[in-house]
């Protein structure tokens, strides 16, 4: 399984480089239209008030451009959805006003922080982790940028997900469902460790 | 005092003169004419949109630097609930439901609103609403603090506590209510008080525009009546939204409203862009059939979309509500292919409402662009619930519906008042607020994608100097909205009368006098197309050329 950063990164390419081009063909067609139909003296005016041929031309062409995106879009989020890796690192997570508390299934290892000191839990790179995200509360998300991914936690129900981090370091992750008083300052880390490193931070926080 | 000479005061004769004006107030406020209801639906959605606006000034302030620096945490949720809220139901809402008000039946030849009286209702159930909620200022937790969306379970009695909340959500119902009785008078006038000739295929394109908006708030804003007093039911009783479900079915029940409101918001200001087009590019409006079909195919695939506001939830069908989504991308292109092929053979003429309108067409491109790619979940799982979809959000509602919407009001001002705005001022303030538009919004495309989450007060320094930038341009936008205040003033104090038909426009509204009499109309042209004055000129022409059946050559 790729990582869902680089999943959402050809995604986004596609869909922003034919945004782009569409951008591109419309502000021209209608700089072009400006200049060259412009009120000057003498112009004799069009007509035409109808092409229905050109009509449903257009509209075959957006409709192939719509079917390419949400075929690229089903592909990439069928993936995503295959939340079932039998050797994956399980991790439990309970958010609430307003903190969070990440659990190790099995492990005896829990991180709990809130807004004054945000929590930071570790994954180790290059492995497949599975979160089981609810909230205790209110509705919450949760949202690590750097994976380009977040999730509802939702009172009452659990949501699963995969994500597999790729290179080492500190990753900033942050709620982003509006949640109460002190929202804006709803933090979590996560600390992508070698799985040399991530054994060693497991023991310590037995 | 010139002269120092005494001014003689009257007592009496003041009072009679108070009395008299007070009456003219009582008079105009109980008056059902549906050109005065909408009159009134359009000063109070002004009111409510420089309200909103200022909170949104607010926070900009704030946001301007990291940390905070003018208001608490919870100021600020009361803010960007009440600016958001604002906007939503008492600004864009009743002000696209009011244009239709007062344009609909002078489109398509009526003397009179159907039902005139439950518009005139409709617009005190707004009023109230709007005041209700903006009360809730006044109150001892301040006014609703949950979103314009008020989530479940936060919204409930226990997660925003206060009376604040409760009129937030009674003012919520009840101006969505009223919104709800305006439209439908809107709708029964196209149905049944259509003048002789006006056939459907004849209606305006703003009229068709209208039908297929108050087909949308038929059908899904009494749902949200609904889910406010389930709202209320929830903060006083408990037990309604419960369990595992409870607060999906909320979210269902929220967006069901919340997805096609965003195109009631947008397809009357479709409509007015589209006239100004034509009767600026001194041409009929291309594609008018092809038009109809996309906006009735429009209207029923937004009624089929409101699950891509819940891509994250984890608790809908993603891929079906993504490709409803994306599909709404055919119908918009017709519409960009008709009012571009609209100018295309014409003689294009840049006056205020062209420039406005254009703005809309190329701004809110940008916003429509951004749509497709929030349609898409794996790319929704990034920017959901970021400044990047602030973003695109005010790059259709601002750089968009308002930019229509004062489109709109620069072409039909001289209509409803008699009496022209300044044409310079007019331009010079399009500009202002095309560099305000751009400057604010464009950097929170980057902030978002960057990690910057919406609802917050605070946020990493990194974000600080995109930021700087955006509440620069808050300020420009005010400045540009002051000066179409200033415009409106000059406009009414030092009147240039407009005539019947300043622009050589060609639906009915401007055979009539400017502003209309009490019926409307004291009589009628042939109506023989949806551009019946535009007909009747090249019949003119023709029969001044000796029927030669020459084509129409533009006044230089």
């Amino acid at each position: 399984m790729a990582s869902t950063r680089s999943d959402f990164g050809s995604v986004w390419s596609l869909y922003l480089w034919i945004g782009v081009g569409v951008a591109a063909v419309v502000l021209g067609a209608v700089a072009f239209t400006l200049v060259r139909y412009r009120a000057r003296p003498g112009r004799t005016v069009s007509k035409v008030a109808e092409r229905n041929v050109l009509e449903i031309t257009v509209a075959s062409l957006i409709l192939a451009i719509v079917a390419l995106l949400v075929f690229r879009t089903f592909h990439t989020e069928a993936k995503e959805d295959d939340s079932s890796r039998p050797d994956a690192v399980r991790i439990d997570v309970d958010a609430f006003q307003w903190g969070w508390k990440f659990t190790y299934p099995g492990q005896g290892v829990t991180v709990i922080g809130n807004s004054n000191r945000e929590p930071n839990f570790a994954v180790p790179a290059g492995r497949p982790i599975s979160f089981a995200l609810t909230s205790s509360d209110v509705i919450h998300a949760m949202w690590i940028p750097g994976q380009r991914f977040k999730r509802d936690a939702i009172p009452g129900r659990v949501n699963y997900f995969d994500l597999e981090f790729d290179e080492d370091g500190r990753e900033q992750g942050l709620c982003s469902e509006f949640c109460g008083l002190r929202h804006s300052n709803m933090h979590f880390g996560v600390w992508v460790l070698s799985n040399e490193s991530y054994e060693r931070w497991l023991a310590a926080h037995q | 005092m010139a002269g120092g000479a005494p001014v003689i005061v009257d007592p009496e004769r003041g009072a009679e003169e108070r009395g008299a004006a007070l009456e003219r107030g009582v008079a105009w406020l109980a008056a059902t004419d549906h050109k005065k209801t909408a009159a009134k639906v359009g000063v109070a959605s002004l009111f409510f949109f420089l309200l909103s606006g200022l909170l949104a000034l607010t926070m900009r302030a704030e946001l301007a630097q990291p940390g905070l620096q003018f208001v608490s945490d919870h100021t600020y949720d009361e803010l960007f609930t009440m600016h958001g809220s604002g906007m939503i139901y008492l600004f864009l809402t009743p002000a696209a439901l009011g244009l239709g008000l007062y344009l609909v039946p002078l489109q398509v030849g009526a003397a009179e609103i159907a039902a005139p009286r439950l518009a005139l209702f409709g617009f005190w159930l707004y009023l109230c609403g709007g005041i209700a909620m903006y009360s809730g200022f006044l109150t001892n937790n301040g006014a609703g603090s949950d979103t314009w969306t008020a989530t479940i379970p936060l919204s409930n009695s226990s997660g925003t506590p206060g009376v604040g909340m409760d009129l937030w959500v009674i003012g919520v119902g009840l101006a969505v209510f009223g919104s709800l009785a305006i439209a439908v008078t809107i709708l029964l006038t196209i149905l049944r008080l259509r003048a002789p000739g006006m056939t459907m295929l004849r209606l305006p394109v703003f009229t068709w525009t209208m039908l297929a908006t108050t087909f949308m708030v038929v059908a899904s804003f009494p749902v949200l009546v609904v889910a406010m007093g389930l709202l209320l039911a929830e903060r006083h009783l408990g037990g309604v939204f419960t369990g595992s479900t409870g607060s999906v079915v909320y979210q269902h029940l929220f967006w069901f409203y919340g997805h096609p409101v965003v195109y009631v918001m947008f397809f009357p200001f479709v409509g007015a862009v589209a006239e100004s087009v034509a009767t600026f590019s001194r041409k009929r409006f291309f594609g008018y059939r092809a038009l109809i079909v996309s906006l009735l195919f429009f209207t029923a695939l937004s009624m089929a979309v409101w699950g891509h506001h819940m891509f994250i939830t984890g608790a809908v069908k993603n891929q079906y509500y993504s490709l409803t989504s994306t599909m709404l991308a055919v119908p918009a292109g017709i519409e960009y292919l008709d009012l571009i092929g609209t100018m295309v053979g014409g003689a294009i003429v840049f006056r205020a409402p062209m420039l406005f309108a254009l703005g809309f067409i190329t701004q809110f491109l940008i916003g429509g662009l951004t749509g497709i790619i929030v349609a898409s979940p794996p790319l929704d799982y990034h920017v959901n619930g970021s400044y990047f979809v602030v973003a695109h959000f005010h790059y259709t509602l601002f750089a968009g519906s308002l930019f229509g919407l004062l489109a709109g009001f620069h072409y039909w001002w001289p209509k409803a008042t008699g009496a022209m705005l300044r044409e310079r001022l007019s331009k010079a303030s399009f500009w202002v607020l095309v560099l305000g538009a751009n400057l604010t919004f464009f950097p929170m495309f980057f902030l978002g994608y960057d990690g910057m989450p919406r609802r917050v007060a605070d946020y990493e320094p990194k974000f600080g100097d995109l930021n700087l930038l955006s509440s620069i341009g808050a300020g420009v936008i005010a400045l540009g909205i002051l000066m179409v205040l200033v415009n409106m003033v000059i406009s009414l104090r030092r009147r240039v009368p407009a005539g019947n038909d300043p622009w050589g426009a060609q639906t009915l509204e401007w055979w009539t006098s400017s502003p209309p009499p009490r019926d409307n109309f004291t009589s009628l042209p042939e109506i023989t197309s949806y551009a019946p004055l535009l007909d009747r000129r090249e019949r003119e022409e023709e029969a001044a050329a000796g029927g030669g059946g020459r084509a129409a050559e533009v006044p230089a």
